[in-house]
């Protein structure tokens, strides 16, 4: 019973991370049709920032706070300098958010060499419920990603700004004649989904610790858990993670560790060649 | 959604279009050529061929190794251009074929003994082939068109996952792959690195350049550039374009085997980057940086990067990887068509198709 528990603990937090790094992707490729190949360097940016605040002795919530501004500020500035070029041309986009990523990576890299720097977890300890332990950390986790998921789901779906850039996704040549400044809102997708990629890195870097492939782990997954969930909706790819997430986290229990992270992707390869559009299909939030 | 949705489905007509986006910078350049009848092409081509044949003699053994092992890689980067610069399916997983061959090959070597030229380049090849029909046919064919992105997502996703396999699986030997594979013989000659391999792979490369040169210049030629434009109209002019794909794919893969069981031969050794993403976008960035959609343009590509690279590494190793990122950003913002687009017109790129110069049919729209 108690290893049963610790078991779907460890599923659930697993899963839930992976959605948390998969909410920028999947809001940056549904609302703007890019796959961003740099989503991994913003998850290393930051757990970056969040080690560099550690270091400083700045405390680490503190740099766990500052991590999505940061990100999502430069988010914002490469947008602007470089994305904005790519629009047209979702390979290309893909080619170009690659190179970016690849920059940030390798300058990441000669910062911090080729170590694997541990960054304590600002809530440490277990929770004890009865006989068992989990950790707290990894419980604030989750935590933390249902409110962020619902945070940016009553974003999208009730403010005004939501409503901007659902209009601007849904038709752009509209959205411009009724007002709105799509470059503006562009901008500010990016730099929001960025921002939640900063989010994911500051709050998974006690747990991986910070190394310069940090990223790069999770990229694959993300793009996986985003086509399977399905591209244009903000629910799809949270969706989508979820289920991702679960699977790799869940089939390791059942079967030798190899086979298991190889079937999840070529489970979920076939499941998209089959339902292209994705388990959740259409508009809407 | 709308947006998202018009951008996947205007992938397949805008993708390779941007190779075309350039065009207009170079318009002078062809008009000029055409004038005065020149070719340039066969100019660049002749050129690297014969600073390749001379390499050799001018170089140190340990040089000719490295050189060696770029050669390797232009041909490893012919596959990849072959299959994104003509047909424009974009294969982020171009190693999983040069990587499976290379196991398949040390797989043979180390466990059935077999070493001869002979069994293990076709069998490389093969190898190759059949990976790449398997998965271009899952990928591309079907009931309804495949969308780039899935392609690509597709593609990088194998290549992963066959990473993973790879390090995951005692058998192959883990993280650290498979050591000291034997040297590649023929009859009771040992083929070993040196001038006599790096000519070997550099006659292999010529074959298969030729090869390519022959099919992208065929009338089939003509149906991939069709098929780059406008995949739609080429489907409305009775073409099978998932088809005319999967062959292409097909025999991008059959070339990466080759160059697989070429190179673990040569290194001596196979490793699971080598079927990984590291070496997927490696090939990406030789063909996006020489210019795709030429074939010679894959081959300066390779040599450039592995050259600056290999030049670069006693002192600036941890920069290049940085300097590579700002390299590749620039190509791909301001000469999306590469560097070959600095010598090579618009018109000659596209080139002509099917029957030789005397009944010339311009293909260029």
């Amino acid at each position: 019973m108690a290893s049963t528990f610790v078991a779907a603990f460890e599923i659930l937090s697993f899963g839930a991370i992976i959605v948390l790094v998969v909410l920028g992707l999947g809001i940056i490729a549904s609302m703007m049709g890019i796959f961003n190949f740099a989503q991994g360097e913003f998850v290393l940016l930051g757990a970056y920032v969040t080690y560099l605040a550690h270091s400083r002795g700045i405390p680490i919530w503190a740099g766990m706070v500052a991590a999505p501004f940061i990100v999502g500020g430069l988010g914002f500035v490469l947008e602007a300098l470089i994305i904005r070029r790519f629009y047209a041309a979702p390979i290309v986009a893909m080619l170009g958010t690659y190179a970016l990523g690849l920059i940030v990576r390798e300058s990441v890299r000669g910062l911090i060499g080729g170590f694997y720097l541990t960054v304590p977890e600002p809530i440490g300890g277990s929770i004890d419920i009865g006989t068992m332990h989990i950790s707290a950390w990894r419980f604030t986790i989750i935590v933390i990603t249902l409110l962020v998921m619902a945070g940016c789901y009553l974003l999208l779906s009730r403010t005004s700004f939501g409503l901007r850039v659902r209009a601007t996704l849904e038709n752009p040549a509209l959205a411009r004649a009724s007002g709105i400044s799509t470059p503006l809102i562009y901008g500010a997708t990016f730099a929001f989904g960025a921002a939640l990629a900063g989010l994911a890195g500051a709050l998974i870097v006690p747990v991986f610790s910070l190394f310069a492939d940090l990223g790069i782990r999770f990229l694959i997954q993300g793009f996986v858990a985003v086509m399977v969930g399905g591209v244009g909706s903000f629910i799809g790819p949270v969706a989508g993670a979820g289920v991702i997430g679960t699977l790799s986290a869940a089939l390791p229990w059942v079967m030798a560790p190899v086979v298991a992270d190889v079937l999840v992707f070529v489970l979920a390869i076939v499941f998209i060649k089959f339902r292209p559009q994705g388990l959740i299909a259409g508009k809407g939030v | 959604m709308g947006a998202a949705k018009q951008a996947l489905r205007a992938t397949a007509s805008q993708a390779p279009g941007i190779s075309m986006a350039d065009g207009g910078l170079d318009r002078a350049l062809p008009a000029q050529q055409a004038a005065a009848g020149r070719k340039v092409l066969p100019i660049v081509e002749g050129a690297v061929l014969i600073a390749a044949l001379i390499v050799p003699l001018v170089l140190q053994d340990y040089l000719t190794v490295f050189a060696t092992r770029v050669i390797i890689l232009a041909l490893f980067a012919l596959s990849f251009d072959l299959v994104w610069g003509y047909a424009g399916i974009m294969s982020f997983g171009q190693a999983l074929f040069f990587g499976s061959a290379g196991y398949g090959v040390a797989l043979m070597a180390r466990d059935l003994n077999i070493t001869s030229i002979f069994l293990v380049l076709p069998a490389g090849t093969l190898i190759g082939l059949t990976t790449s029909l398997l998965l271009g046919g899952f990928l591309l064919l079907g009931r309804h068109p495949s969308s780039v992105i899935f392609v690509a997502l597709g593609t990088l996703t194998g290549s992963y996952a066959a990473d993973r396999l790879a390090r995951g699986w005692y058998y192959l030997g883990g993280q650290n792959g498979i050591p000291s594979i034997p040297s590649m013989s023929l009859g009771s000659y040992d083929i070993t690195e040196g001038p006599v391999y790096y000519y070997f792979a550099l006659g292999t490369l010529v074959v298969v350049y030729l090869l390519c040169r022959f099919l992208v210049r065929s009338q089939f030629g003509l149906a991939l550039a069709g098929l780059r434009e406008n995949e739609q109209r080429i489907a409305f002019f009775g073409y099978k374009a998932q088809h005319l794909k999967a062959i292409v794919f097909a025999v991008g893969g059959t070339i990466a085997g080759l160059a697989g069981s070429l190179y673990a031969f040569h290194e001596g050794f196979v490793w699971p980057n080598m079927v990984g993403v590291v070496i997927s976008t490696q090939v990406v960035l030789y063909v996006l940086f020489g210019g795709s959609g030429t074939l010679i343009g894959a081959v300066i590509g390779a040599v450039i990067i592995e050259g600056v690279s290999f030049w670069l590494s006693d002192n600036y190793r941890d920069i290049w990887p940085i300097l590579l990122g700002v390299l590749l950003l620039l190509v791909i913002l301001f000469r999306p068509l590469g560097l070959i687009s600095f010598v090579l017109g618009e018109r000659e790129r596209v080139g002509s198709f099917g029957a030789g110069p005397k009944e010339k049919r311009n293909a260029a729209p």
